[in-house]
């Protein structure tokens, strides 16, 4: 599957990079209310009914680019935002719908189309177990009161004339956390949400985004306030450019003012012999344990199967590990994770020694802001942080392997990938229904390398990750 | 044979505008479409990042692309 990137996202990543050259030239709160109309005139193209709609959307992105939740800061300006920086307000939730944005989609699940001919048939009719369908004006007609959402008419009618209309967040969904507000709008369920991110990169509209750390990363670039520690995900590999090295990577972001390059892989190694051990001893008491490093699984786990938190591993996930080993060491440096992944965001909020979250898409802007092109490196800075025991750690089945190697004793264990298949198989081990000791859970398919925001197709991914885990 | 050359960018501004797409989408092409192109990367070209992606197709430059325009570009132009 290959990640296209829509219209949509190409804007947001234009946005990132104007924002960035601001913060750059240090005109961020001057010229910051002027920037949507700079950036969307009559000439652009156009989605909604005018340009000033459009702007209006825009600048309620531009608040989450900021690194604020926008309905909490409603009816706040740009300008005072921008002059609030560094940040005193809490980020209170990463996943936030742009209401503006949202098209509010039909919630009817099932409609009847210009397809319908009326048949004598009547298939619909009769396949309807509540008796919802009637005929009105020489077509079937769905009474969306008594519709129980079954499904039978649309695979009965041999027109294909009833259409399965689901929204496409809702639809991406997995943990039925998208429902509908009295205007019908998108609405997040925040017991439910878990971050994963799905629906942001299904919506066709744009109309739900994460809440940004990229513009108080810069603030403290550029104004060498604070000296930064950059964290790449042990799935960075490939994701700066084709053909474009670990050692360059890692070269290029010292080079535009990270003071020092860390991989994740380094924590993950931490990581998984802590794992080992706590997995030996529940192989000895016959229990099993539940990875931890996926914090959109472990929220899923803490807010749907309460009974089975317990069984989470209390290893701290690989980012985790990493930052404390560096702010152990430096205890003035900034953290700044780097990833595919909009869950780390919500994992770090929670976590002191991690300050900031950033996406790959994000990085690549802030080099791009500061004319610094990749393929035209050619300077390299070897990493030495990890092997594969870490490194593997980036798509799914990596950590079991690890950990297969690392425990002594034999074990069964399982890795389920996907909010939708773990959700069943906790169903399982609730009932009792398992014969394994370790289950590796990843909420994204494929692992992270299959995050909603990586940059390249995930096998390709996979494939970079396992070069790279073999090198070293 | 090859008598037709793809040039895509693969610098940084591009990249974050989706080469990578391009660049999966011409390894996607069919069989016979394929083997008439040679594939080649650049790191800049005319400096037109602010109309990433771009390629250039047989000494053309396209900007703005994605993996359906690209499609249609070499379709229309091939040799």
């Amino acid at each position: 599957m290959s990640n296209n990137i829509s219209e949509v996202v190409k804007l947001k990543r234009r946005l990132y990079i104007e924002l960035l050259k601001l913060v750059k030239a240090g005109n961020l709160t001057s010229e910051i209310s002027s920037l949507s109309e700079r950036m969307i005139t009559k000439d652009t193209p156009r989605y909604r009914c005018c340009e000033f709609k459009e702007r209006a959307i825009f600048d309620e992105r531009i608040k989450a680019v900021l690194g604020f939740n926008i309905a909490e800061n409603k009816d706040r300006g740009l300008e005072e935002l921008a002059a609030s920086f560094p940040r005193q307000q809490k980020i209170s939730s990463v996943v936030e719908v742009i209401d503006m944005a949202c098209d509010s989609c039909p919630i009817d699940k099932y409609i009847v189309t210009d397809a319908c001919r009326n048949c004598v048939a009547h298939k619909c009719v009769n396949a309807c177990p509540v008796n919802a369908i009637v005929i009105i004006q020489n077509k079937a007609y769905i009474d969306q009161e008594k519709c129980v959402e079954c499904g039978k008419c649309a695979r009965a009618c041999s027109y294909n004339a009833i259409l399965e209309n689901q929204r496409p967040c809702s639809r991406a969904c997995e943990l039925d956390a998208i429902s509908s507000d009295s205007n019908r709008q998108a609405k997040i369920d925040r017991d439910k949400c878990v971050s994963c991110g799905s629906c942001i990169a299904a919506c066709p509209f744009g109309a739900i985004t994460a809440v940004s750390d990229l513009i108080e990363v810069a603030v403290n670039l550029f104004a060498e306030e604070s000296k930064l520690a950059v964290m790449l995900a042990p799935s960075f590999l490939g994701q700066f450019g084709h053909q474009q090295s670990a050692a360059k990577v890692k070269y290029a972001l010292k080079k535009i003012g990270f003071e020092l390059v860390r991989e994740v892989a380094a924590g993950a190694e931490i990581t998984a012999a802590a794992e080992a051990e706590e997995l030996t001893e529940k192989i000895e008491a016959n229990e099993t344990l539940f990875s931890s490093c996926c914090p959109a699984f472990k929220s899923m786990v803490e807010n749907e199967f309460e009974e089975l938190s317990a069984l989470i591993s209390s290893t701290d996930s690989p980012m985790a590990v990493t930052a404390a080993e560096i702010k152990s060491k430096n205890p003035r440096f900034k953290t700044v994770f780097v990833g595919p992944c909009t869950a780390k965001k919500a994992e770090a909020l929670k976590d002191k020694n991690v300050d900031y979250v950033l996406t790959f898409a994000e990085l690549l802007a802030l080099f791009t802001a500061s004319n610094i092109n990749l393929a035209q490196i050619t300077k390299e800075e070897k990493f030495e942080d990890a092997g594969e025991l870490g490194r593997q750690f980036a798509y799914a089945g990596g950590l079991q392997k690890s950990l297969q190697e690392m425990v002594a004793a034999d074990f069964e264990s399982k890795q389920v990938d996907g909010l939708g298949k773990l959700k069943k198989e906790l169903l399982l081990i609730k009932a009792d229904k398992h014969k394994y000791n370790f289950l590796e859970g990843m909420a994204c398919t494929g692992g992270c390398v299959g995050g909603p925001f990586s940059m390249i197709n995930q096998n390709l991914a996979k494939k970079l990750v396992k070069e790279f885990a073999k090198v070293d | 044979m090859s008598k037709n050359t793809l040039k895509i960018c693969i610098g940084t501004p591009c990249h974050l505008m989706g080469a990578a797409d391009l660049l999966e989408s011409v390894e996607n092409l069919n069989h016979k479409l394929r083997e008439k192109i040679e594939l080649k990367t650049s790191h800049c070209i005319d400096n037109c990042c602010e109309k990433a992606p771009v390629a250039e197709f047989n000494g053309k430059v396209y900007q703005d692309l994605n993996p359906e325009k690209l499609d249609k570009i070499i379709r229309e132009n091939i040799r």
